[in-house]
């Protein structure tokens, strides 16, 4: 989808004149308007790794805050300069942080929160707010403020007017800022708060934002993985409405397995697994444990214990014993595993292996790989005897904005609960 | 679909779309359909967590009854499942609300929109409403007129209608129930039902066509001989007798459901999967099909009505004395028909369309039947070669069915023909979503591609206005045929096919 402009160039206004003009804004230009009665969505957009990239010259400004095709190859291109390993993920945080080390001074326009995704624009939000950090950590606050009409797709119903504030400056001029941005978040309608950016960053900004009931949107790829894990619990455990990308991102990987499982006469087959194998892109674990605990939680496997395994130089990979339901052992083992191009977000995974022996038959052995490189590893080590499933997982091609359009397309008002089961087993798994 | 073991990995994988903040509002909340199908709907998509926690149902009708009341018969309606789900349920009730209706009297509509306003506040339904007429048809055109009157149906992008089966009894009839209906409200507002649509494997015509290479190529008059739609039921007319006294299979079942299939079977590819484009696609086939013999239409068409059978321990009722049938009734429980589709894809191939009631199975299936090899150059075990047939099974057993011929085993080389059959059961086990569960959700997205559009219905009728006429005028000249109970229906019916050389599959 496209992205879409706002309706007026956005003006930029003291921060105190803010409240009155947007009152004016729906009274007098938008008067006509029905005004969306949706939600409002606040984004926290720390856009580091495309401003680091900017400021050292590798990337061409404006900045928009979107993870284009361009921001990927400049921040591949820098891992290596940088001496990170390939493995990298360009959306590590670990990245934007070396090349905040690199030398370079170049500006370029902020546009961040003055365009709206297509997708996102196509739920017609009534108020977009962006609070948007800056690199530099004296620069003062600054607001801008836009009207926008998003352009009804042909065939779609009549759309309705929303407007777009902008909060741009340093992290702790945003943060004493904060009593500017309650009152423009709307009481009666659901309010989305988008952390777009790592979880270690800002505790006490998202701590202020995210209150109450507001639907709040985090990818637990991004930071430190016990924090992260340990952050999705907390919200968990306190009734709060919690979106993970990093979990929805999964949804390819459970869509195959349990396809694989579709057929009645596999079913039986779930009852019977003994080793569960799983292999990530680099150090980061979260996403596999979030699939490991998905799938325990699913098949009512108690854990008896976990422990770190010794790696091969990429970093330590876990291992754990589950106990079934009729009392047998099963083993899990998830590897980090190094790759050339690793996918944008950290800790992708690579494959699954599943085997299951029942006391009849012979064994099965399930082998999901991921569509863009093998998983020799998991297809070796005796498996001749076994009935083999192998499937191939698609990559879904997806942006950030599109995955945050489909929760906000309604629904989501609570935390799903398949992920409030497998966040704090995946917690638990962590040695 | 039998249910077997569900899948413990596919809980909470569907991507469904997510219903829009709104309130239901049915009309007719104390009928059958509502208690049956509706409400039992309902709770399905809520256990299935895909309705908002922003919902309400308001039930209407014009006896008086109380939320309480309205909960509780409901809850009674549907024990086993209320039971089984008991915390479900009252998280689900506390959204149900009743309010006394009367959709002729315009002053208590005017008191459902004050009702809604309530609703809105108390539930946060935002204005958002779904109408469902889910009352005798004569009250369609009535209701819709009451509902625009009190301004419930202004804001097209906030209200729809949904309009239960039959839409109108002849062309004639839903061209003017087109019109009141489209007085009130805008085409896009409206969504009329066609229960077979909100059938997986009816849907699944469209995903084996037009998701596959394979078929598309052959899926004309230059590879296919004919085909045949079939819905046959094993039951009687059961509680129905008023109503079906006054419609009749043709009506019942072949305006509407076999039509249907008709139109998925035969349809172009359209450009891109939304609704209007289906829906165009569809109109158009449907404008393009006629009767084989329009100007002697008794020539290829025949009617039958079931007479008693059974067994001496199990007798069968006949229609006639089946309660509330008029003895002497020449409706008709069993039709069938040859079509043709006057297009470049399907000039001069046969369509054979029956359906009736208390017939040997209960099934639907759309059978292809493709030429023959144009040589002979195997001996067939049958005699001559079966032409390969595709099999889309509709009901029961889900599936795909493709007949072919191979090479008989042993010595020489006879040919046979075998079956190459793909089962939904098999293959996945699980029970499908109940039609309603679909057609509710779908309604409530305002995703109209699985409802009929005004102009597929008049269509539809068109196609069998010559009939009706008959019918009406001269219903000498199509006579009803008794069929013994249980079995597959006249003989006259045989014969319509056997003068093509062709007979009925028997399935
Ligand atoms: N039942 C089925 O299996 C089935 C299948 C396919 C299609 N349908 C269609 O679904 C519709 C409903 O069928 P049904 O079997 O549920 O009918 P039903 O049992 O006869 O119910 C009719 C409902 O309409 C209400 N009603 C009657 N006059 C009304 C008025 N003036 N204003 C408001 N409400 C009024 C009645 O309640 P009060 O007497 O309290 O007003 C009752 O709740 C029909 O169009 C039918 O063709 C039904």
């Amino acid at each position: 989808m496209s992205t879409q402009l706002t309706l007026q160039a956005p003006l930029a206004l003291p921060p105190d004149q803010v409240p009155g003009y947007l009152e004016r804004l729906w009274d007098q230009s938008l008067g006509s308007s029905p005004g969306a009665a949706t939600f409002t969505l606040v984004v926290w957009e720390g856009s580091w790794l495309e401003q680091q990239l900017v400021r050292c010259g590798r990337l061409d400004g404006p900045i928009t805050g979107f993870l284009n095709e361009k921001v990927l190859e400049a921040a591949r291109a820098a891992a290596a300069s940088c001496g990170l390993p390939l493995s990298t993920a360009p959306m590590d945080p670990k990245l934007a942080w070396a090349i905040g080390q690199l030398g370079g001074n170049h500006h370029a326009e902020d546009q961040r929160g003055q365009f709206v995704e297509g997708a996102i624009s196509a739920h017609m939000p009534r108020r977009l707010i962006t609070l948007a950090p800056t690199l530099d950590g004296s620069q003062p606050l600054e607001t801008l403020v836009a009207a926008y009409c998003p352009l009804p797709e042909e065939g779609a119903g009549s759309s309705a007017c929303g407007d777009v504030v902008v909060l741009r400056g340093s992290t702790g001029a945003l943060h004493q800022n904060l009593d500017l941005v309650q009152p423009l978040i709307a009481p009666d309608l659901p309010c989305w708060v988008w952390w777009n950016s790592s979880l270690d960053e800002a505790p006490e900004v998202m701590a202020a934002l995210a209150t109450g009931a507001r639907r709040l949107v985090v990818d637990s790829s991004l930071g430190d993985p016990r924090r992260c894990l340990n952050l999705l619990v907390e919200r968990i455990t306190a009734g709060q409405p919690i979106n993970d990308l990093n979990w929805l991102r999964l949804r390819s990987w459970r869509e195959s397995l349990a396809m694989v499982f579709d057929p009645p006469s596999r079913r039986d087959a779930l009852n019977h697994v003994v080793q569960l194998d799983i292999d990530v892109e680099g150090s980061n674990p979260v996403k596999g444990l979030l699939l490991a605990a998905w799938l325990a939680d699913r098949l009512g496997w108690q854990l008896i214990s976990t422990y770190a395994v010794d790696g091969d130089g990429v970093g330590d990979g876990i291992g754990a014993e589950f106990e079934r339901s009729d009392g047998e052992t099963v083993r899990f083992r998830q590897m980090p595993v190094p790759v050339g191009v690793p996918k944008t977000h950290p800790g992708a995974i690579l494959g699954l292996r599943l085997i299951c022996q029942s006391s009849q038959g012979s064994p099965l052995c399930v082998i999901l790989c991921s569509e863009s490189g093998g998983c020799m590893r998991l297809e070796s080590g005796g498996m001749a005897s076994m009935e083999l499933a192998e499937e191939v997982v698609p990559l879904p091609n997806e942006s950030e904005e599109m995955e945050v359009a489909r929760l906000l397309s309604g629904g989501h008002d609570s935390t799903n609960p398949l992920l409030a089961a497998a966040a704090p087993l995946a917690a638990k798994l962590l040695p | 679909m039998g249910a077997v073991l569900t899948n413990p990995l596919r809980v909470g994988l569907r991507q469904e779309r997510v219903i829009p903040p709104q309130c239901l509002v049915i009309f007719g909340a104390s009928g059958d359909l509502t208690h049956r199908k509706l409400v039992p709907a309902l709770f399905e998509l809520f256990r299935q967590r895909r309705l908002p926690s922003e919902f309400a149902v308001l039930g209407c009708a014009r006896r008086p009854w109380s939320d309480e009341e309205f909960r509780r018969k409901m809850a009674e309606a549907m024990a086993s499942e209320v039971a089984e789900h008991r915390v479900a349920w009252e998280q689900f009730a506390a959204g149900l609300f009743y309010e006394p209706v009367d959709l002729e009297d315009p002053p208590s509509v005017v008191r459902l929109g004050q009702r809604l306003e309530g609703i809105d506040r108390l539930r946060a339904t935002r204005g958002n409403r779904t109408f469902y007429l889910s009352v005798s048809p004569n009250f369609y055109g009535s209701g819709c007129r009451s509902l625009a009157a009190a301004g419930l149906l202004s804001d097209p992008s906030r209200s729809r209608i949904v309009i239960e089966k039959p839409f109108g009894r002849d062309y004639g009839s839903a061209q003017e129930l087109n019109r009141v209906v489209q007085t009130c409200a805008q085409e896009n507002q409206i969504f009329r039902i066609d229960h077979y649509l909100g059938k997986e494997t009816v849907q699944n015509i469209l995903v084996m066509r037009f998701a596959n290479t394979i078929f598309e190529p052959i899926w004309n008059r230059n590879y296919i001989s004919s085909v045949q739609i079939t819905a046959a039921e094993t039951v009687g007319v059961e509680e129905r007798a008023g109503y079906y006294e006054s419609s009749g299979a043709l009506r019942d079942m072949v305006q509407n459901h076999l039509t249907q299939m008709l139109a998925l079977t035969t349809m172009e590819a359209p450009g891109r999967f939304d609704p209007e484009s289906m829906r165009n696609e569809k109109a158009k086939v449907l404008q393009a099909a006629r009767l084989a013999n329009e100007d002697e239409p008794w020539k290829c068409c025949v009617r039958g009505q079931y007479g008693s059978g059974g067994s001496s321990t199990r007798p069968i009722t006949g229609y006639r004395h089946e309660p509330g049938v008029n003895p002497e009734s020449t409706t008709e429980t069993y039709v069938a028909m040859k079509l043709f589709i006057n297009n470049w894809r399907w000039q001069g191939v046969p369509f054979y369309l029956r359906t009736g009631k208390r017939l040997p199975k209960r099934l639907s299936e759309v059978v292809l039947t493709f030429r023959e090899a144009p040589v002979h150059l195997f001996d067939a075990a049958g005699g001559a070669p079966t032409p390969n047939q595709l099999i889309l099974r509709i009901q029961p057993n889900e599936g795909a069915e493709f007949k072919f011929e191979v090479k008989a085993p042993g010595s020489g080389m006879r040919s046979r023909p075998v079956d190459m059959a793909f089962s939904y059961d098999d293959s996945f086990g699980e029970p499908s979503d109940e039609g309603y569960v679909r057609l509710l959700a779908d309604a409530m997205l305002g995703d109209p591609t699985l409802y009929t559009r005004s102009d597929e219905v008049e269509a539809a009728w068109r196609l069998y206005t010559p009939l009706l006429e008959l019918i009406e005028d001269a219903p000498s000249r199509l006579p009803v045929y008794p069929y013994e109970a249980r079995t597959w229906g006249p003989a006259a019916s045989d014969n319509l096919l056997a003068a093509d050389g062709l007979a009925w599959r028997r399935p």
